[in-house]
């Protein structure tokens, strides 16, 4: 919990989402889409987060990757590296979690709703891992895995806000898909909040 | 008058000779024909068993993960698994099986540019010198099934020739071609009966027909290269090979397909036909002979006996068509052999069909326990389930052969055309119904076709189940029946599903053809193609009316039955 104990400065603005894919529907549901090999969110979001020389939380985060409706919810999640991440199966039906990404490879099994303790695996390694179920071909979920303890998920119109920053040079990041992390750098002032808008 | 019977005689020894010589030859042909068009079929029923592997295969969300989020290195470990039922192991696979030709010897995955991506180890693929496996890469990642022949260079006496089929794994996201997979299996060998036909295969610019001499090698190299360098039709052609006059066929046994051109080739010494026509010859001469010299009495005896050569020339003519039967029979023989090769892909689909009932009464047999888990349980009955589903796509494929043997007969009859669309309908009743659909329908109270009723409702069931299939949720089927002033009767079909794109319109008839790839649909693609092949057995046409605007409309045309008389008590 160190970063609160120094004086915060905050960054709020704005990333330019891509177009969606699809027309806009009342409820429409986030999914994974996949196109020419880059993945993304569709609607799209992003996760914008501060790139720095920072500590890892300890006790490590816990997160959550629930699986409901056949679905992953929320279908992007963003942790900080070294976060644990259960993933608790509100479904009547089984359900195999595993990813065969990069920086996290792993495989619960099978496993029901009543199965303790929840399923879980450690993110260690910084990058995007996209997640599967064995059984359920068409989910698809994201855990975007990065080396800082300040992100956060856009709103679907684009708009964020990283609160309880510490004040210094450094660069603020926002990911947009698979391929695409745009970038720029910000000076924070102690107890400011800071523009910065992602075109 | 001599010279008008002598020149007669000639004529038709010249004519009897050069026609039975046509025969033989055009017998041959029609055999080699029949024995491709029995490979084909053989090739349709190894790939509908692909197709359906590949279907469930390119579904397993591992093979996604591995093709898609950049783990290659867990594709053939994940692979070997499911793939494990088509992959022959040399040891412990009984002859019978291998009989079909349905195991693989080995297999291969392409990337999405058409490479080979190579194997972890060689142990569970089936191995493969690296020049060989090379040599399965494609231009380009193929959209459509693709037959090929790859000779195995590093074993030069066996077993050299391999048939090999790719078959493309299309994204479930987006549809697109990510991978394919490619299949190796043992060549099916024919036999050519009693007829001394050496068969073997052109590919390279080489050709693999190991009985032959290095010279005839050579000689036979040399004309198919200049027959296919001049295109030259692919019709028999005379060629002399160690001083042998024989008939040269060949045939691109892979049309259209990415990899190498493959040719048929067979050689057939004349020595059999020269034989055949020497005994003509001279059964033929003896009868001119007789001819000649009852021409030259009768010549003497013209101005009082005018009537007797004319009399001895139809009995000469009676001798001379004797011997043409003879010949004739003997062709009849040959073309026993032709049908019974035509029936060999009939015989393997009832070999496929009993494996696949032991394995489903197995699969059923274990259902039973009651100390099952729910997740076996659940696995055992997506296994019941795909042996139904490969049962009916053996029963249409025997159908299917049947229909392309020539062996399926219509016992016409008339047919209640009505009552077979209530009885779906009553069916349909009965059935859970997750789209809401309405039906509409425009029947006369009973309309009378002339067909055998099991095919005729194939035919119906067919399209309004495809109707029920392609359709959307709270869409709409309209079923309309109508018979013209010359007695053919209209039954036109509707449905609100997808419109089907403009250039798959041109192939929906065509076997194993799909929907759009990824649909959630069950099937297997032959539908259509069954009830075309059955209208048309009823003298009847089947016709895609038009798909646009989310309306697509089939119409099959019957003939309608004849009014009966009434018979009996007269």
């Amino acid at each position: 919990m160190a970063p609160v104990l120094v004086a915060q400065s905050s960054i709020e603005g704005r990333v330019t989402l891509p177009k969606s894919m699809s027309l806009p529907v009342v409820n429409k549901r986030y999914e994974i889409v996949s196109k020419a090999g880059i993945v993304s969110t569709n609607p799209p979001l992003a996760v914008v987060y501060l790139e720095g020389a920072f500590p890892r939380a300890m006790p490590a985060p816990v997160a959550q990757m629930c699986q409901k409706d056949l679905a992953f919810v929320p279908m992007l999640l963003a942790v900080q590296a070294g976060t644990k991440v259960e993933f608790p199966n509100q479904d009547d039906t089984y359900h195999n979690i595993f990813s065969y990404s990069t920086p996290k490879r792993f495989d619960l099994g099978r496993y029901r709703a009543d199965e303790r303790p929840v399923p879980y695996e450690v993110f260690d390694v910084a990058g995007l891992v996209t997640l599967r179920c064995d059984i359920h071909e068409h989910m698809r979920g994201l855990i975007l895995v990065v080396d800082t303890p300040y992100f956060v998920v856009t709103e679907a119109d684009g708009r964020f806000r990283l609160n309880g920053l510490p004040p210094g040079r450094y660069k603020v990041k926002a990911w947009l898909n698979s391929k695409t992390t745009l970038e720029q750098p910000v000076d924070l002032q102690t107890g400011s909040v800071t523009h910065v808008d992602f075109q | 008058m001599m010279l008008v019977v002598s020149a007669v005689t000639a004529g038709a020894i010249y004519f009897a000779e050069r026609s039975a010589g046509l025969t033989v030859a055009h017998e041959l042909e029609r055999r080699f024909q029949a024995e491709l068009d029995a490979l084909h079929n053989m090739q349709e029923i190894r790939q509908a068993v692909l197709v359906e592997r590949c279907r469930t295969l390119v579904r397993k969300p591992r093979l996604h993960a591995a093709l898609e989020d950049g783990a290659l290195d867990l594709l053939y470990p994940n692979a070997e698994d499911e793939l494990r039922d088509i992959m022959a192991d040399a040891q412990e696979l009984p002859a019978a099986q291998t009989r079909y030709a349905l195991q693989a010897l080995f297999y291969r995955f392409l990337n999405r540019y058409g490479a080979v991506i190579t194997p972890p180890n060689m142990d569970r693929v089936g191995s493969l010198l690296g020049e060989d496996a090379a040599r399965l890469t494609l231009p380009t990642v193929p959209e459509q099934m693709q037959f090929g022949y790859l000779v195995r260079q590093s074993e030069p006496t066996n077993n050299t020739v391999s048939e090999v089929i790719a078959m493309p794994i299309f994204s479930s996201e987006t549809g697109e071609v990510i991978a394919a997979i490619v299949l190796g299996f043992k060549p099916i060998n024919f036999g050519h009966g009693d007829l001394e036909i050496k068969s073997g295969l052109w590919l390279d610019g080489k050709l693999w027909l190991a009985p032959l001499s290095s010279s005839a090698q050579m000689a036979v190299s040399e004309a198919v290269e200049k027959a296919l360098s001049n295109s030259a039709p692919e019709r028999p052609f005379e060629i002399a090979l160690d001083h042998t006059p024989c008939f040269l066929f060949f045939k691109r046994l892979n049309p259209g397909s990415l990899f190498p051109p493959a040719y048929e080739v067979c050689i057939y010494p004349l020595t059999e036909l020269a034989a055949r026509q020497k005994t003509l010859r001279l059964q033929i001469g003896g009868v001119g002979l007789l001819f000649l010299v009852g021409g030259f009495i009768a010549s003497n005896f013209v101005s009082i006996h005018l009537s007797r050569p004319v009399e001895k020339l139809e009995h000469d003519s009676a001798e001379n068509l004797e011997q043409r039967k003879r010949v004739e029979a003997v062709l009849d023989l040959t073309s026993e052999e032709l049908q019974r090769s035509i029936r060999f892909s009939a015989d393997a689909s009832h070999q496929l069909k009993t494996p696949v009932t032991v394995l489903r009464a197995g699969l059923e047999e274990l259902l039973v326990d009651e100390k099952l888990k729910p997740e076996v349980r659940e696995e055992i009955s997506a296994l019941v389930y795909q042996t139904v589903k490969l049962t009916s796509i053996i029963e249409d494929l025997l159908l299917l052969s049947r229909v392309d043997a020539g062996h399926l007969q219509i016992e016409f009859g008339p047919v209640n055309l009505v009552q077979l669309i209530e009885g779906w309908l009553d069916d349909l009743g009965a059935l859970p119904d997750p789209f809401s659909l309405s039906i509409e329908t425009d029947l006369p109270a009973t309309l009378m076709v002339d067909g055998e009723k099991r095919y005729t409702s194939l035919i119906v069931q067919n399209l309004l189940e495809n109707a029920r299939k392609y359709n959307q949720p709270k869409g709409r089927i309209r079923i309309t029946a109508r018979v013209d002033n010359v007695g053919r009767v209209f039954l036109v079909i509707g449905n609100t599903g997808h419109s089907i794109p403009l250039v798959a319109q041109g192939h929906i008839f065509e076997r194993f053809h799909r929907g759009v790839v990824g649909e959630n649909v069950p099937g297997h693609g032959l539908g259509l193609n069954l009830a075309r092949e059955l209208a048309h057995l009823h003298h009847g046409e089947l016709r895609l009316v038009g798909s646009t605007g989310g309306w697509t409309e089939f119409e099959v045309t019957f003939l309608a039955a004849k009014p009966q008389t009434v018979s009996g008590f007269v």
